[in-house]
């Protein structure tokens, strides 16, 4: 029982392993014929949150309902917006990496839902402060309505937004932009230079990390 | 036991094999752009639990091997502590990191379920691999102390 069990495990860690180094083929192959990615194209992401007209871009890869997310917005997060986004030299944009569970995807759009009103950023702080155990109902459909209604919210157009699945395309839009810079885990953050060089940071990294990488861009 | 270099080595070899992944697995670790080794607060349980598996697998596993070798006993000891060292370590796979996304972008929901369900009862499944690793160590004690007794 025992052998079996570890069997399965093997196997499934190496069928698992084999896909994830095609796709880093894939990538490299990628690389190689084009002189670099297209820039990305964040037109679909959240509204910018600093100045739009900032030397520096950090575009961070989320999925609601990951704890490495929760975790990097309740402890780097604050800094970076205090050091570098309130002083004007970056701006953030927040794209939509839903790959947990089922209620990550709905909770990706209420937050364009709330953008319409006007609320991105206060419903995106809502999710992190909430935030429990993957599609345990903390997301569920009524738990996004009530933070919509805790937000002051307009209800009707809340719900007829969620309703017909409104920003659906848009958050597709938002993985597939993050698939094709290779992010491959929550929350994975692109550093845009002035230039347009792209440092990649994996994972919830603390705020050292965030600040070597983006000094010297300055 | 331990005063034979061998079993000291596989002790050794043992806890950090165990000890590094882990770590890296858990994000304790991270490896680029730079290295860099970070415990935030919260999760400085996760850390202690981290090291007492790996510490307990790398007591309970040269043990068993010892009492196999050296006594010809039954492997069922070696299967519990096998079995203690792989929930605690397949708890520290995080849904969210890289090895979660090859997962669930491979095998689906069906991954999605296993790695949600080893992330949301990470600290418990750690803890009840700690208890087996625990148990594991109480009963090969036990049995290698009635056997090498001498008449």
């Amino acid at each position: 029982m025992l052998l079996a069990i570890f069997v399965v495990m093997i196997v499934s860690v190496a069928i698992a392993y084999s896909s994830y180094y095609e796709r880093i083929i894939v990538m490299q192959e990628h690389r190689m014929n084009v002189s670099g990615p297209a820039p990305i194209n964040l037109t679909s992401g959240s509204p910018v949150l600093g100045s739009a007209s900032a030397q520096i871009t950090i575009v961070e890869f989320g999925d609601y309902q990951c704890e490495a997310c929760y975790h990097w917005y309740h402890n780097t997060r604050a800094d970076i917006i205090d050091n570098y986004i309130e002083t004007g030299k970056v701006n953030l944009v927040f794209m939509d990496l839903p790959f947990l569970g089922r209620d990550s995807i709905t909770a990706a759009q209420a937050t364009y839902c709330a953008d319409d009103q006007g609320k991105y950023w206060e419903y995106h702080e809502t999710l992190y402060n909430f935030q429990e155990a993957i599609d345990n109902g903390w997301a569920s459909k009524d738990r996004l309505v009530s933070f919509a209604f805790n937000l002051d919210m307009n209800l009707d157009e809340f719900n007829d937004c969620m309703d017909s699945s409104k920003y659906a395309k848009r958050v597709k839009a938002n993985y597939d932009e993050s698939q094709r810079f290779g992010a491959e885990a929550t929350p994975t953050f692109l550093i845009i230079s002035p230039d347009g060089a792209v440092k990649k940071i994996t994972s919830a990294q603390p705020y050292s990390v965030f600040s070597q990488v983006i000094e010297p861009m300055l | 036991m331990f005063s034979s270099t061998a079993y000291t080595i596989l002790a050794g070899v043992i806890f950090f094999v165990m000890l590094i992944p882990l770590l890296i697995l858990s994000e304790f670790i991270f490896l680029e752009p730079f290295f860099i080794f970070h415990i935030p607060y919260e999760q400085s349980f996760g850390f202690v639990l981290i090291l007492a598996v790996s510490a307990m697998s790398a007591i309970v596993i040269p043990m068993n091997v010892y009492r196999i070798r050296t006594l010809q006993k039954s492997t069922s000891k070696i299967g519990g502590g096998v079995l203690g060292s792989i929930i605690g370590a397949s708890a520290g796979i995080c849904s969210c990191g890289p090895f979660g996304f090859a997962l669930i972008s491979t095998f689906g929901a069906v991954a999605g379920t296993a790695t949600a369900f080893l992330s949301n009862y990470e600290i418990l499944l750690r803890l009840g691999s700690v208890g087996i690793l625990c148990l594991v160590y109480y009963t090969t004690t036990k049995s290698i102390s009635s056997e090498c007794k001498i008449n």
